[in-house]
C-alpha cells in the first residue's frame, strides 16, 4: 500500500482521534519489498511482500504503552488505541520518562527513486542472469541476492508533530566459488537507487576474486600489515560507531569512557587523518529524517526501541575530527540530566579517506595481506572495542607492491581502535551502501589462527 | 547473525511500582479483521484455484496471525541521587496476513500481503505465478518436490496457562522484585529482566489438499546483571531459564526471583576474577553454554541448503559436503545428535512444517559419524532421498518458507554420569556456564567461543571463578575430543530465541538439548 503524505496524515489523525490518553504517538510504515535469490547457478526464491505496521504509543503520567497492528480498518485502529491505553495503565512509572516532542522540523532528504519503486522480477532478472551466465561460462558456482524495497513512513502525535518520508533501498550481491571449492569471491553494493547498482560489474568482480583466490598458499597466523578493502573497513569501523553513546561513556561502559569518570569528548584519541561523521543527506546512503520507526527498533515496536531518541530530527554531525572526539550521542533523558542538548545518532556514516585506489595501497606495500571482507564479528570487550571474526572471500599476500599469492583465511582478535591508530595510508572513500569508507593500509593487524574455511 | 525487525526475543530492559490488575488485561481485544474458519477456507480455495489457472503446478497459502508481547525492566541506581531507578517498557503486538507460494515453469514465485481479502489473495496468487514464470527460464532444471501425504489436522502447543491472559502488572512486578533483589548485591550496576512471549496461529493449505491449523506458543523469561569498572572493563551474568514452547507456567517454574541475587554476586565476582592462563586445557561445558556451541558447530553444518551452496552468499556453506554423508567422522563414538521437531517444549517443535510435512525425529550424527542432513521438500532428491525431514519454516506470512534448523539435540551419556564424575577426571581445566562471545567461520570449521562465567578446575575439583576465557578449535577436532557426556538426569532443553539466516534475513527459534560434556585439551585463549 503506497501512501501519499495526505493519506498518511489522514490515517494518523484518525488514529489520534481515538486517543483518550494525555499523549499519543502513532508511527506508520507501509512497505513493498521484492527480491530474487539465486544459488548453485540457479534462481531459487523470488517474491514480493506488501506489509504495514501501525504502532500506537499511549503516554501519560510517566507511563507508556505500545501496541502494534497491521490493519487500517477503523474498528481495528480503535481497538489498538484502547489496548495501548490499557498497556499504559498496567505499566509502571518510568523514572526516565520524557514528555512527548512538540512539532519538529524534519530535514528534507531525497530518499526515494522511481527506478527502485518500479523494479519487479523482470527488472531484477537482468543482473541475476548476468551473474548466472558468467558463472556457468567460467565454471564457477554463483549465489546471490537482488532486492528492492520502498517504505512509506510517517509519525504523528497529539502534540501536533508530523513527518512523512518515502525511502527506497536496493541491493545486489553475489558470491562466486570455484568448482574445486578452493576459491571464493564476493562483491556487492546497496544504494537507494536501483539504477545505480552495477550488477553485471559486481558479478565480474566476484568471479575474478573467486578465480584469483583459488588454491591458496598456506600462511601462518600472526601480526601483518593489512590492506583492507572498503567493505572490510566498514565491517570493523561500524563496531566503533556503535560505541558513540555519551551515556555508555559517562557510565564507564565504553571505549569513550574516561578512566576515573566522565567521557573523552575533546580528547585526541585517533591520529590526525581520522575524521568520521554522519551525513543523512549523502545520496549514496539511506539517510532518514528522524530516529525510530514503526517497523524498526526493539521487537519492531517502533519508537519503543529508540527510547528517548524517538522522533528527534537527524542532522549532519561530526563525531571524530582530525582524531579528536567531537561529539557523542545523547538521548533527551541523558541530555537533560547532563545539561546538554540532545544529539541523535543520525546514521549515514562517512569516514574520510585519502586519494587514489586500493591498487595504490597495494603498490605501496612492502609485505602485507589484502583482505576482501570480514565475517561473524563479535565483541570480546566493549571497553576496548576488542573484536573477533574471520576473513572471507579472498585474502592475498602482497610483497614489494605486488599480489604474489592467494592465502588461507584467518581469525583475527583486534580492535578498530588499533586499526585506526595504525593507519599508514588510505584510498579515496567510497560507498558500501552501509557507510562511506576508504580502503586502509594499517600495520600490525592481529591474526590469531588460520581458518580452513573457503 | 543479523537480527531483523522481526526479532521477537532480544533482551534490554528496566522498572518501578507495578500495578497489579485483577484478571485479564485485554478486555478491548476484538478484531474486525478476525476471519472465520469458513472464510479462511474460502480465501485459500480462491487463491489456490487462481494459481492453478494461471499455470502453477503446485501452490500453497499460509494465512497466519502472530501475537507477541514483551515486558522489560531495567533496574539501575541513579549516580546523582543514589536512588534505585526501575525503567519499564511494555509492548504488545499483533500482525495478520497471508503468503502464496507457487511453482510454475519449474521455478518458485511468492507474493504476500497484510490485506486478507478476496481481491488481494487473487492478486497475490497471480503475482506469485507471474514471478515464477519470469524466472523460469533462468533455471536449468525444474524444482522438484518430495511427495507428502495430504493432512487435515490441528496442532496446539500444550500449555497450562495462556501467557496472554496473565496481567502485565504481574509480569512487571516479578521483574521489579527480581531487579531489586539483584541490586541488593553491592557492585551490581544494572539488572535487566524481560519476559517475552509469542504465539503463531498458522494455517496452511496446498493444492495437494492439505489443510493444517497450528497454534504454537513460545515463551522466554530472562535476567542479566552487570558489574562495571569505570572505563576499564565490565562483566555480566545472565540467568536464562530455557526458552520453551509452553505457557506462562514456564515463567512460574523459572524462579527469576530466587536466582537474582546469585547472578548479581556472580557478576561482581566475575569482575574481580583473575584472568585465565592461556594454553591447552580440558573443558567441562554446562548445557546453558554447550547449547550454543552445538548450534553453531553441528546445527549449522548439517543444514543441506548450506552444503548445496544455497546460503553461500550470506550465512555461508558447510564443511560437511554431500560426499561426506554416511562416512565422515565429526565426533567421538559417544557423540549422537538428532534433528527433531517433536520433542516436548523444544522451541521449533510443532505438528507440521511450512511445506505441510509432518514433523519427526531423525538422526544427524550417530556414534560420531555424520548420517543425516536437515532437509525440506525441494531438496530431498538432490541427495537421493525420497522424503523431507520437515525442516521448512518462514518467520512471517510475508517471508518465503525455506530450510531452517530444527531442534538439534545431543543424546545424554549411556551411564548415569554426574557433573562430579566429569570434573573429577580433569587435572587442569575450565568449567563454563552460559553464552558469551561466539564467532565461527562460514563453513563451520574454525570457532572461538566465550562464555558467561568460568570456574577453574584443578586436580579434579571446581575452584575459583576466573575471567577472560575463550576457546578456539575446529568442529571435528572439538567433538572428537569429547570423552564424557552427563547422564539423562542432567539433560536440559536449551532454547535459542533468534537465529538469523537467509536473504532477506529471517529469524528462527530452536532448542539444543544436552547434558554437560567434557572435551580434552582444547586451545584456551586469554581474551584480555
Amino acid at each position: 500500500m503506497a501512501w501519499t503524505r495526505d493519506e498518511a496524515k489522514k490515517l494518523a489523525d484518525k488514529v489520534l482521534s481515538y486517543s483518550k490518553a494525555p499523549e499519543c504517538e502513532v508511527w506508520l510504515e507501509a512497505s513493498r519489498a521484492g527480491h530474487t535469490r539465486f544459488a548453485a547457478n540457479d534462481v531459487t526464491t523470488s517474491g514480493t511482500a506488501d506489509d504495514m505496521t501501525i504502532a500506537v504509543v499511549s503516554r501519560g503520567g510517566g507511563k507508556s504503552g505500545t501496541v502494534r497492528v497491521n490493519s487500517t480498518d477503523p474498528a481495528d485502529l480503535k481497538t489498538a488505541v484502547a489496548r495501548s491505553e490499557e498497556v499504559m495503565a498496567a505499566a509502571s512509572v518510568d523514572p526516565e520518562w520524557m514528555e512527548g516532542l512538540p512539532s519538529q522540523k524534519y530535514p528534507d532528504i531525497k530518499g526515494s527513486h522511481a527506478a527502485t519503486m518500479k523494479a519487479g522480477a523482470n527488472e531484477r532478472r537482468g543482473d541475476v542472469q548476468a551473474a548466472l551466465d558468467l558463472a556457468r561460462r567460467k565454471k564457477l558456482n554463483a549465489s546471490g541476492f537482488s532486492e528492492n524495497t520502498t517504505r512509506w513512513s510517517a509519525l504523528a502525535s497529539k502534540k501536533g508533530n508530523f513527518g512523512f518520508f518515502t525511502a527506497t533501498t536496493a541491493g545486489f550481491s553475489t558470491t562466486m566459488r570455484t568448482e574445486d571449492g578452493t576459491g571464493s569471491g564476493w562483491a556487492g553494493l546497496e544504494a537507494p537507487n536501483f539504477a545505480a547498482i552495477p550488477g553485471a560489474e559486481l558479478a565480474r568482480r566476484a568471479a575474478k576474486k573467486a578465480e584469483d583466490s583459488a588454491k591458496p598458499r598456506d600462511l601462518e597466523a600472526g601480526r601483518y600489515t593489512v590492506i583492507l578493502e572498503p567493505r572490510a573497513v566498514n565491517d570493523l569501523v561500524e563496531n566503533l560507531v556503535n560505541a558513540l553513546s555519551q551515556r555508555a561513556a559517562d557510565e564507564g561502559r565504553s571505549f569513550f569512557s574516561k578512566p576515573g569518570g566522565g567521557n573523552r569528548v575533546g580528547e585526541k584519541v585517533f591520529p590526525e587523518n581520522v575524521t568520521i561523521r554522519s551525513d543523512p543527506f549523502d545520496p549514496r546512503l539511506a539517510g532518514r529524517p528522524w530516529i525510530g520507526g514503526a517497523g524498526g527498533g526493539f521487537l519492531g515496536f517502533g519508537g519503543f526501541g529508540a527510547g528517548n531518541f524517538a522522533g528527534l530530527p537527524t542532522r549532519k554531525t561530526t563525531w571524530v575530527e582530525r582524531g579528536v572526539v567531537k561529539n557523542l550521542s545523547a538521548d533527551r533523558y541523558w541530555a537533560k540530566k547532563s545539561g546538554i542538548e540532545p544529539l541523535p545518532q543520525s546514521g549515514a556514516m562517512v569516514m574520510e579517506g585519502g586519494t587514489g585506489t586500493v591498487e595504490d595501497l597495494i603498490a605501496g606495500t612492502e609485505r602485507g595481506l589484502l583482505v576482501t571482507r570480514f565475517w561473524y564479528i563479535r565483541s570480546v570487550n566493549p571497553q576496548t572495542v576488542q573484536l573477533t571474526g574471520l576473513t572471507r572471500d579472498g585474502v592475498w599476500l602482497i610483497e614489494k607492491g605486488k599480489v604474489v599469492a592467494a592465502v588461507n583465511n584467518f581469525r583475527f582478535n583486534d580492535s578498530p581502535v588499533n586499526l585506526l591508530k595504525n593507519i599508514e595510508a588510505m584510498s579515496a572513500a567510497e560507498s558500501t551502501g552501509d557507510m562511506v569508507v576508504p580502503g586502509i593500509r594499517a600495520r600490525d593487524f592481529n591474526f590469531t589462527s588460520k581458518s580452513d574455511a573457503v | 547473525m543479523t537480527p531483523s525487525r522481526r526479532d521477537f526475543l532480544i533482551g534490554c530492559g528496566a522498572g518501578a511500582a507495578a500495578w497489579l490488575l485483577p484478571g485479564g488485561l485485554f478486555t478491548a481485544r476484538s478484531y474486525a479483521a478476525e476471519i472465520t474458519p469458513e472464510k479462511r477456507r474460502e480465501l485459500a480455495d480462491l487463491a489456490l484455484d487462481a494459481a492453478r489457472k494461471a499455470g502453477a503446478s503446485y501452490a500453497d497459502i499460509r494465512i497466519n496471525r502472530y501475537r507477541s508481547q514483551i515486558v522489560t525492566m531495567r533496574s539501575q541506581t541513579d549516580r546523582a541521587t543514589g536512588k534505585l531507578n526501575q525503567v519499564p517498557t511494555v509492548a504488545d503486538g499483533e500482525t495478520f496476513g497471508f503468503g502464496v507460494r507457487a511453482l510454475a515453469g519449474g521455478a518458485w514465485g511468492f507474493a504476500a500481503s497484510n490485506v486478507v481479502t478476496r481481491e488481494e489473495v487473487l492478486r497475490a496468487a497471480k503475482e506469485a505465478v507471474g514471478i515464477a514464470k519470469a524466472n523460469a527460464s533462468l533455471r536449468r532444471e525444474p524444482v522438484r518436490l518430495a511427495p507428502v501425504p495430504k493432512y487435515e489436522d490441528v496442532y496446539r502447543t500444550p500449555i497450562a496457562k495462556d501467557p496472554f491472559d496473565v496481567p502485565i502488572g504481574e509480569k512487571l512486578d516479578l521483574l521489579r522484585r527480581a531487579g531489586e533483589e539483584a541490586k541488593k548485591v553491592p557492585g551490581v550496576f544494572t539488572a535487566n529482566g524481560f519476559i517475552a512471549q509469542r504465539v503463531e496461529h498458522r494455517w496452511f493449505a496446498s493444492t495437494e489438499g492439505s489443510r493444517i491449523e497450528q497454534h504454537v506458543y513460545q515463551i522466554a523469561p530472562e535476567m542479566t546483571t552487570t558489574a562495571v569498572e569505570q572505563g576499564r572493563k565490565q562483566k555480566s551474568r545472565t540467568y536464562r531459564p530455557h526458552s520453551v514452547t509452553a505457557g506462562y507456567e514456564a515463567v512460574e517454574r523459572a524462579d527469576l526471583l530466587g536466582n537474582a541475587r546469585r547472578i548479581g554476586e556472580e557478576a561482581v565476582n566475575h569482575l574481580k576474577a583473575p584472568s585465565v592462563t592461556a594454553g591447552k586445557k580440558d573443558l567441562v561445558l554446562l548445557p546453558t553454554h554447550l547449547g550454543l556451541t552445538i548450534h553453531e558447530s553441528i546445527g549449522h553444518s548439517t543444514e543441506l541448503d548450506r552444503a548445496l551452496g544455497y546460503e553461500a552468499n550470506y550465512a555461508g556453506t558447510s564443511f560437511l559436503t554431500t560426499d561426506k554423508l554416511g562416512k565422515f567422522r565429526v565426533g567421538s563414538d559417544i557423540v549422537n545428535f538428532n534433528g527433531d521437531r517433536t520433542k516436548k517444549e523444544s522451541l521449533s517443535t510443532c505438528g507440521y512444517d511450512d511445506d505441510g510435512v509432518k514433523t519427526r525425529q531423525f538422526p544427524i550424527i550417530k556414534s560420531g559419524i555424520f548420517v543425516g542432513y536437515q532437509t525440506i521438500r525441494d531438496q530431498a532428491h538432490l541427495i537421493g532421498q525420497k522424503e523431507s525431514m520437515g525442516c521448512c519454516y518462514a518467520d512471517s506470512y510475508a517471508s518465503v518458507p525455506f530450510q531452517r534448523m530444527p531442534n538439534v539435540w545431543l543424546e545424554p551419556g549411556k551411564a548415569a554420569t554426574t557433573l562430579a564424575d566429569l570434573v573429577s577426571g580433569v587435572e587442569d581445566g575450565v568449567l563454563i556456564d552460559g553464552r558469551g562471545s561466539y564467532s565461527i567461520d562460514h563453513q563451520r570449521y574454525n570457532f572461538q567461543f566465550g562464555g558467561d562465567s568460568f570456574w577453574e578446575i584443578k586436580g579434579g575439583k571446581v575452584g575459583q571463578m576466573i575471567a577472560d576465557v575463550a576457546y578456539q578449535s575446529r568442529t571435528p577436532d572439538f567433538w572428537g575430543a569429547c570423552d564424557g557426556i552427563g547422564g539423562e538426569a542432567l539433560w536440559e532443553n536449551v532454547g535459542l530465541n533468534a537465529d538469523g539466516k537467509g536473504q532477506p534475513p529471517q529469524i528462527n527459534a530452536m532448542s539444543h538439548g544436552c547434558a554437560p560434556a567434557r572435551f580434552r585439551q582444547v586451545n584456551v585463549l586469554k581474551t584480555e
